[in-house]
Parts: structure tokens; C-alpha cells; sequence
């Protein structure tokens, strides 16, 4: 993330991780499309496991900078 | 290259129409603005997006880079927020995008149905998240304090030759971790009963492996829609569960108040 985009979440990585597992979707159906996909040909879907392993990445990036904030205290 | 539209949530056109035109939310990609796409009673707050970014292959590539989703979730939540606080909505997540307008009022049209219903069954209801931690090492002591089997064999155990009491530490060790499972599922069926009862409606969300590797101690995420009129009611239940089972070690965590994402779904009808 570049410093001009965290600047946007003047808050705490908690509730950003929590704020991401809201938005994102968690998986509540078990295959197949993201579940808000309104069944019509214009939608562009996404496919469930793009959105969990981006909610993943952000997770590690989360933790990444956490540990290095830490580190330099 | 063209634009495509981003959709953040639907509702009552009448509704949503002076709170576009006061521009206090900001849309999800800079230097655009946010607009209603309407059909009859219902409309869609939109923005517009670059297909460069937002088009199918593009899309995929782009949710690869978590900076990149990252920031755009917290605007698109954002908005949410501030539709969510002003007015009944049916909150999409993160990632409707529609290539057409036409293609947004049609969907408007042909789910005017199910949608109204779900606008009805959300008015002035905010969703709360209930996330359920547990301490083993001190639900365990706990159990072993508690159960008159575990303590006797204890005393036995400590009665005999080396070799039983092995053996019979072995099987109480196993006990006791049997006996926490159960104690954990026991005690997140009763604060799912009990706040169902305070509630409007409730899911159980599935935990990701990640997560609980992160926390070993989760137990649980709940999810509960709540009238915004009954939330005292609600959040005092909370804290006289967590206070009961505190002792046990079992902490509750309350997070919120969300837009209801959690209650558009259901199996029978998809929006």
C-alpha cells in the first residue's frame, strides 16, 4: 500500500482486519461465485477464492508492517 | 478504455436521492462522483470505474495486490456507513460491478421483489458482529477443578506406583481435553441462544483457517441483526454472558455497528 493510501485508515490494524472481513466476502457459500452476484450477464463476478486469498495477503501486509512499527520502537 | 459501474448498495430511491445530491461521501476511485441509478421506487448508489482496473481480467489482477483492495474495501465501506446511517439500505460488499447502467436497472426491475422484501426485513436494523475467544489452559484448570471423575482419578494418580500413574494422567489429560471441547461448544450454543433471543436474527460465520492459526484462542464469530432500538438490551445480554463465563475463560469481543452484510444472503434468494 503506498504511505498516501494507509493515510485514508487513521485507525487501528484490528479494526481494519475487521473492517476487511466485513466487507470482503467471508465465504458463506461453499463453491462457486461471491454470493452478492446478482445472477445477470453484465455483472462481473469474482470468483470466491481471488477474494479470500486477497483477504489473506492483506492480512500478512497487515502483520508485516505491525512487526516492523514494533521493531523500531 | 470505457467505464464500467461499481454498485455500493441498494434502496428506496425517494430515500437515497437528497443524500447523493449533498456529495458528503466519497466514491471509491478518486475524481469520481457518486450517482443513483434508478428503476421505478428502487435505486442503486453507484459510481462510475475504469474497466482498466475494474474489468474482468484487470479485476482479477488487481485483487491480487491486498494494498490495492485494502484501501478501496475501507472506501467502499465508507460509503456504506454513510448511506447505512441515513437511510434503509441493502448493503452490497466489495466488487458488484455492472459494465452497463441498463445492466444495474434491469437488475433493479427483476429483483424489485426480493429486494423490497430485504429492505423491510432490514429497516432500521444494524448488524453487530460477537466474536468468541477462549483461554484452553484456564477452561481446562477450570474443568479439572470442577469434575468430580477428574479429581478423584488426580488423587489416585498421585496414589500410585509410577507406572498407573502414567498411564492415568494420560487418560485425564485426554479427558479434560474432551471435556473443553465440549465445555467451548456448550458455551457458544448458549451466548448464540441467548443473544438470538436479543437479536432479530443471527449466522454463525465460518472461521478461516488463517485466522484461527492467528488466534488460536477464537472460538467463535457470530454475527446478529439488531434493531438499532433494542441494542441496549442486546449489549446488556453480552456482558452478563461475558461475565459469567469470564471465570472459564471465555472473553466476548463486540464489534460494530455494521451495515447488515451478513443478513442479504440466503440460500433460496440470491440477490
Amino acid at each position: 500500500m503506498t504511505d498516501e493510501e494507509f493515510t485514508e485508515f487513521e485507525q487501528s490494524d484490528l479494526s481494519l482486519l475487521e473492517t476487511l472481513d466485513h466487507v470482503l466476502n467471508r465465504g458463506l457459500v461453499i463453491a462457486g461465485e461471491i454470493t452478492i452476484s446478482v445472477a445477470d450477464v453484465d455483472l462481473i463476478f469474482i470468483g470466491l477464492n481471488v477474494m479470500l486469498t486477497s483477504v489473506e495477503t492483506a492480512r500478512e501486509v497487515l502483520r508485516e508492517r505491525n512487526k516492523a512499527v514494533t521493531s523500531d520502537e | 478504455m470505457p467505464d464500467a459501474f461499481y454498485i455500493y448498495c441498494i434502496g428506496e430511491r425517494d430515500a437515497l436521492a437528497p443524500l447523493v445530491d449533498e456529495k458528503q461521501a466519497e466514491a471509491i476511485e478518486p475524481q469520481t462522483e457518486l450517482e443513483l441509478i434508478a428503476s421505478d421506487e428502487l435505486a442503486a448508489v453507484a459510481s462510475v470505474v475504469p474497466l482498466s482496473d475494474y474489468g474482468e481480467e484487470a479485476f482479477a489482477a488487481r485483487l491480487v495486490d491486498a494494498t490495492w483492495v485494502a484501501a478501496r474495501a475501507m472506501r467502499h465501506e465508507k460509503v456504506l456507513e454513510h448511506f447505512a446511517e441515513r437511510a434503509n439500505i441493502v448493503p452490497l460488499r466489495f466488487g458488484a460491478i455492472y459494465l452497463k447502467r441498463a445492466g444495474v436497472t434491469r437488475m433493479l426491475s427483476e429483483k424489485s421483489e426480493s429486494l423490497r422484501a430485504l429492505l423491510h426485513r432490514l429497516r432500521d436494523k444494524e448488524e453487530w458482529g460477537v466474536n468468541i475467544f477462549c483461554d484452553r489452559a484456564k477452561l481446562v484448570e477450570m474443568i479439572a477443578m470442577l469434575s468430580p471423575a477428574l479429581r478423584e482419578m488426580s488423587a489416585r494418580a498421585g496414589a500410585s506406583s509410577a507406572g498407573q500413574a502414567y498411564l492415568l494422567r494420560k487418560k485425564i489429560e485426554g479427558m479434560r481435553a474432551d471435556e473443553a471441547r465440549a465445555q467451548i461448544r456448550r458455551v457458544v450454543a448458549e451466548i448464540e441462544s441467548r443473544l438470538s433471543e436479543a437479536s432479530d436474527g443471527a449466522v454463525r460465520l465460518r472461521l478461516r483457517q488463517a485466522e484461527t492459526a492467528e488466534h488460536q484462542d477464537l472460538a467463535a464469530k457470530l454475527a446478529f441483526l439488531i434493531e438499532r432500538s433494542r441494542f441496549t438490551e442486546f449489549r446488556a445480554a453480552a456482558e452478563e454472558l461475558a461475565a459469567s463465563h469470564a471465570r472459564s475463560g471465555f472473553r466476548l469481543e463486540l464489534t460494530g455497528a455494521w451495515p447488515p452484510y451478513n443478513f442479504v444472503e440466503d440460500s433460496e434468494q440470491k440477490i
